[in-house]
């Protein structure tokens, strides 16, 4: 498992395509959740978790099954924990089950790339 | 030796936090600063509670003027957190007129009687928001103790997804 991670706009979709150009990308925004589980390459994760959140299921228990069944798969996550604690309950919730899933995900992983400004630093194993 | 763990929500900060005390063979204390405030403090404090429990802290809480604690001989400290705190302080019914140097002097009073102090801390100002002056008051006071601490401590760390970036000093022993 491969985990991308960085504010938005850095430049993560840009150097999945980059190192991995034969690899299709999964929208986590819009996709099937049944696609998502099986899919290679996982772009917008932080919605996922969102979506997922909103339709009832737990992010969580459906990250820890990913990393089990789905162990290759390439995770973008955008990092979206450092501001204020939201006024709105289920921001916070959203907020937090995406620092827990963050977690789960960057353990399971052998490469975790954090991208500023388009720039890849390899915080847990090699660069790509 | 102080070390500063800094990063947004839920982002592994504790349990590194609490790895680094583990070697320590002097007390350790837990020093609480969360008040027990409603439902979801309560929710937050008992998972931390839980996730600590067997490695042998003394919990003590207190939730402002940190220059005040007198710690047993050959302590080390884990500080949880200086968000909290720093609301504590600025926001208590008779807050300091310079709160981030009240806060400062209780940091430098934990790092000048322990053995080691590990504090916890948050990076609160990069969610782009224009807050009501209230908020915008405690992201820069934050901001401004954070800064501090930092150089005050010997290592800075700042945790993503559970993985601890050291941004300042060297590697632990």
């Amino acid at each position: 498992m491969i985990l991308i991670t960085g504010g938005a706009y850095q430049g993560k979709t840009e150097y999945v395509r980059r190192q991995f150009p034969d690899i299709p990308i999964t929208d986590g925004a819009a996709c099937l959740f049944d696609e998502a589980a099986t899919a290679k390459c996982i772009n917008q994760y932080h919605v996922l978790i969102q979506r997922l959140h909103a339709a009832g299921s737990d992010p969580v228990a459906w990250t820890e099954q990913l990393c089990a069944e789905n162990p290759e798969c390439i995770i973008l996550l955008d990092e979206i924990g450092c501001g204020i604690i939201p006024l709105e309950r289920d921001e916070r919730i959203r907020r937090e089950l995406t620092g827990i899933c963050g977690c789960i995900i960057a353990k399971h992983s052998d490469a975790v790339i954090r991208l500023v400004c388009g720039v890849p630093n390899a915080i847990k194993g090699d660069l790509l | 030796m102080m070390i500063l763990i800094t990063g947004g929500s839920k982002c592994g900060k504790s349990g590194f936090a609490e790895s680094l005390l583990q070697a320590h063979t002097g007390p350790k204390i837990y020093l609480a600063t969360m008040q027990p405030y409603g439902a979801e403090a309560d929710i937050a404090i008992s998972r931390h509670r839980k996730q600590r429990e067997g490695k042998g802290f003394q919990t003590l809480e207190q939730y402002t003027d940190l220059h005040t604690i007198e710690l047993p001989a050959h302590s080390a400290v884990l500080l949880e957190c200086i968000g909290n705190l720093t609301a504590n302080e600025l926001f208590r019914e008779k807050p300091a007129d310079d709160c981030v140097s009240h806060i400062i002097r209780g940091l430098r009073h934990l790092h000048d009687t322990s053995d080691l102090f590990v504090a916890v801390t948050n990076q609160v100002g990069s969610d782009g928001i224009a807050y009501a002056t209230g908020t915008a008051l405690y992201i820069a006071a934050i901001g401004a103790v954070n800064q501090s601490a930092a150089r005050l401590a010997d290592q800075v760390y700042e945790c993503v997804y559970g993985i601890p970036v050291l941004c300042k000093g060297g590697k632990p022993c």
